[in-house]
């Protein structure tokens, strides 16, 4: 089971409310590449991943994912602190106040609500674990997208520690596949799902 | 069927674990009862002897739990609970 602690993985601390780039970078709590979606994914297919090594690695990941959902919910809440109905206006807020005052919801960058069907659990770990390859350089360019819109310090320095851990996630992950790979053997060449066809 | 003292240990801190989410929850709403501030540190105090006394004999609960004199990773190569027989 999970416990909560009340600290953030990395501190977020932003002066200046900016509702703008808040639209933007909520992309990462409910978008397609985002952090619910990230810890969803590992989280549900760590049950058939065929040996412990890739259990831990899916469940430590998935784990650190919700810490990240977290920091990009702080990221959203404080950029969104004391608007005026004209900054709402302006930045382009409105479409989202409407619907959600200041409340953090989990959506795309589109307006998109968060979905499900942006990931797959198949039970075949060489199939998931390419996947979260993907996921995890899909995420990375996310917030190298982001990194070039944002300008304030206070914003970009939690960004950048996320971004990173997207680097260092696509590394494991890049070695439980190849942990998996080494299981395979002669009869199963074409790594037909490693963890059903036993 | 008999419990295994594995899973007697297990239950025994299930048990401080449940309390102690209940508890908790009842101080959320109560932070000035100083009865439910008494029941909370005594079943505390229970569950670290338990955790403690469990991961000395069968390996970490939580990837902060691997004994000073492991001589290995014992976090990831320990069983996770959802294997049927682990609990």
């Amino acid at each position: 089971m999970w416990k909560y602690q009340k600290l953030l993985e990395h501190p977020v601390n932003i002066k200046n409310p900016d509702p703008a780039l808040a639209k933007l970078i909520i992309t990462q709590l409910g978008g397609p590449d985002g952090e619910l979606g990230a810890s969803l994914r590992y989280l549900s297919q760590r049950y058939s991943a065929p040996c412990r090594e890739v259990q831990g690695i899916l469940t430590d990941i998935g784990t650190e994912e919700l810490g990240h959902m977290e920091m990009i919910s702080a990221i959203v809440f404080q950029l969104t602190r004391d608007l005026s109905e004209k900054e709402i206006r302006e930045g382009g807020f409105d479409a989202y106040f409407v619907d959600h005052t200041t409340g953090i919801y989990p959506v795309a960058a589109t307006g998109v609500p968060f979905s499900a069907s942006i990931f797959q659990s198949t039970g075949d770990a060489i199939a998931d674990l390419s996947e979260d390859l993907a996921a995890e350089q899909k995420a990375r360019l996310t917030y190298d997208n982001l990194l070039r819109l944002i300008d304030d310090p206070d914003v970009r320095e939690p960004i950048k520690f996320l971004r990173e851990r997207e680097v260092v996630h696509f590394q494991r992950f890049g070695e439980g596949l190849r942990m998996v790979q080494d299981m395979l053997d002669s009869k199963n060449f074409y790594a037909f799902n490693p963890s059903f066809d036993k | 069927m008999a419990l295994s003292d594995k899973q007697l240990m297990q239950k025994k801190i299930q048990a401080c674990e449940f309390t102690l989410t209940d508890v908790i929850l009842y101080l959320d709403s109560h932070p000035n009862c100083p009865d439910g501030l008494e029941y909370y540190r005594k079943h505390k105090a229970m569950l670290e002897k338990a955790v403690a006394d469990y991961e000395k004999t069968y390996g970490p609960l939580t990837a902060m739990g691997v004994c000073d004199d492991e001589k290995k990773w014992t976090w990831a190569t320990t069983a996770f609970p959802w294997e049927r027989s682990e609990n």
